[in-house]
């Protein structure tokens, strides 16, 4: 059914290479993070001497993060400049839409109603993802360097910053790891819909079949032949203009 | 291995407390009709004299007060003794070492791992051995009193004793005669003493020090908190030492800081009442030994065994309570819409 003809692009390079990055920035900041926080469990043992010591870890840890805070920034001027130039669509900024769509779809997973939400470019729990990756950044980053620079970081500032920004690294940087393992990878692995999982962020491409039934709003926007057909049996939303 | 436990030790000993006293006595009278002389001496191979000379009843006042001559100074049940080569005074004191073997051999065979003892085998004359601690005619209980400890490490150990003397430990120890605080032996141990610059010894000092700072039971006569071994633990400093203690580092790498050096060592004083105050205004320079450059604002950066609260840490204790509601807030209602919508896939179907 789903042959190579029928596929349609969904990611470019530039995202694809970021999310691959990012994925593997992510864990070994996770590996490296995680046994500091639960220095007291027996696994962190395993894994810091496996990793050949807690130096080693920590040394890993603030490159990784060096490596994160840069791409962080690279990724926010970048789509910064993109969007003041009128290159980039605000696809992914939220907008009521997506709160209208967590009801809807919240009331079609209790059999409420049978109407499922439509999606265009990014449903609302991409949009989740992708800003809690963005602001639960920001936040890793700034306590981060607070962390590794406390003598620079407390010249004018109260030491109390310095547990707080403890407290906060890891307290977000647990909330990302289970938010990541629990919810991304059930949404784009485990889910009975991409069973055994999506390779759209890594091929970049996705079938027409699953662009239609997963974001049918810039499906019909991309083939207009076929968008009465598509949202002619809900209708519930009228088909919103291409932006940007 | 263990050639003599302490238990066949002690069988021994009270065998001989049953048959010995009046032989003891007899042989006794037979060695000192010549070892009683003064100036009994033997010559050495470099020329050095060992004295030879025990006092009248030198075993009345020991706890060896019923063992015969010969139970230590095997062999020499002949007169006159087999011959017998000692290159020098040295070598002649630590082959006594050798005698409380027999018996001790459990503590023997610890001081072989003893910082002691690898002076001994460098040839020092000043090392300690067996007797030179626990004296060697005159042998009493070494702990009674507990003072005594003390006291006995401070034969050499002069400039140590006067300082630990002067802190909170010392002077419980030795102006109230309180027997909870640490002698030397309780942080050096007695046996295998440690080279106290050994960083696994050093590494060690946490757990040590938790021996008593962190026994609820202990810390509660004295008003004491228990928590101040878990908050360094779950700090930077503490959990860098809590790895640390298991895995080999690197030669480069700074050690982190452990209990003795905020506190002291010898020197540890109260961080309470009086002497509070002078050291907090010690903290920026404490901090600086390794945070070189530290402001006046980074001592607070370490919460001093705290538990964060709106009085104390208000910046800490909120950051902590937003993640406490958030986390499961956040976590909780994402694992929700995935049960749901497992549930609605299967009803689907």
């Amino acid at each position: 059914m789903n042959t190579p003809k029928d596929d349609v692009v969904r990611f470019d390079m530039r995202d694809r290479v970021e999310h691959l990055l990012v994925m593997i920035i992510f864990f070994l900041l996770a590996l490296t993070g995680l046994p500091q926080k639960f220095h007291d469990a027996a696994i962190s043992k395993t894994i810091v001497d496996a990793l050949g010591g807690i130096a080693q870890v920590r040394f890993l840890h603030r490159a990784a993060g060096v490596l994160f805070a840069i791409m962080t920034l690279i990724h926010l001027v970048t789509v910064l400049g993109r969007v003041l130039t009128g290159r980039s669509s605000l696809a992914m900024v939220p907008g009521a839409k997506d709160f209208r769509d967590v009801v809807t779809t919240l009331r079609y997973y209790l059999r409420i109603s049978d109407t499922r939400a439509q999606f265009d470019r990014f449903d609302y729990k991409e949009k989740f993802e992708y800003w809690g990756i963005v602001f639960g950044g920001i936040i890793m980053i700034t306590t981060g360097f607070a962390l590794l620079y406390p003598i620079e970081a407390t010249r004018f500032l109260p030491g109390q910053i310095i547990p707080a920004a403890k407290v906060a690294h890891g307290s977000e940087g647990l909330m990302a790891f289970l938010v990541v393992i629990l919810w991304h990878i059930y949404n784009v692995v485990f889910a009975p819909e991409v069973f055994p999982g999506s390779k759209t962020i890594f091929t970049g491409k996705i079938s027409r079949e699953r662009m239609r039934h997963e974001h049918p709003l810039e499906y019909a926007r991309m083939f207009p032949e076929e968008a009465n057909e598509i949202l002619g049996q809900h209708a519930a939303e009228p088909v919103p203009k291409q932006d940007g | 291995m263990q050639a003599f436990s302490k238990k066949t030790a002690r069988a021994l000993g009270f065998l001989t407390l049953l048959f010995a006293p009046v032989a003891a006595a007899e042989e006794a009278n037979d060695c000192l009709s010549c070892h009683g002389e003064e100036g009994l001496t033997l010559t050495l191979e470099n020329g050095e004299e060992a004295p030879l000379f025990v006092k009248q009843d030198a075993l009345a006042g020991s706890v060896h007060k019923a063992l015969r001559c010969t139970d230590c100074h095997a062999g020499q049940n002949q007169v006159p003794h087999p011959e017998r080569h000692y290159k020098d005074l040295a070598q002649f004191r630590n082959s006594f070492s050798e005698t409380c073997k027999t018996c001790h051999f459990e503590n023997y065979t610890k001081t072989l791992d003893s910082v002691h003892y690898a002076m001994q085998a460098r040839g020092d004359v000043f090392a300690p051995n067996c007797v030179k601690c626990h004296g060697a005619h005159d042998i009493a209980r070494p702990a009674e009193p507990r003072t005594r400890i003390s006291q006995t490490c401070a034969t050499c150990h002069r400039q140590v004793s006067e300082t630990y003397a002067k802190s909170v430990h010392g002077k419980a120890l030795l102006i109230e005669k309180n027997p909870d605080v640490p002698v030397c032996t309780d942080c050096h141990r007695s046996h295998d003493i440690a080279d106290p610059k050994n960083r696994a010894w050093l590494m060690s000092t946490p757990s040590l020090c938790g021996k008593c700072h962190a026994d609820a039971k202990l810390m509660k006569k004295y008003g004491l908190s228990t928590n101040v071994l878990s908050s360094y633990l779950s700090d930077f400093h503490g959990t860098t030492a809590s790895f640390d203690a298991k895995g080999e580092r690197t030669k480069d790498e700074p050690v982190v800081a452990l209990c003795v050096d905020c506190h002291g060592i010898h020197d540890i004083a109260k961080v309470t009442g009086q002497s509070a105050a002078a050291f907090r205004a010690n903290l920026v320079k404490t901090c600086a030994k390794c945070h070189e450059g530290a402001s006046e604002n980074f001592p607070a950066a370490w919460l001093s065994h705290y538990e964060p609260s709106l009085k104390r840490a208000p910046l800490v204790y909120l950051v902590k309570l937003f993640y406490r509601i958030i986390i499961p807030f956040i976590v909780g209602g994402l694992i929700l819409q995935i049960l749901l919508h497992l549930w609605r896939s299967v009803v689907n179907r």
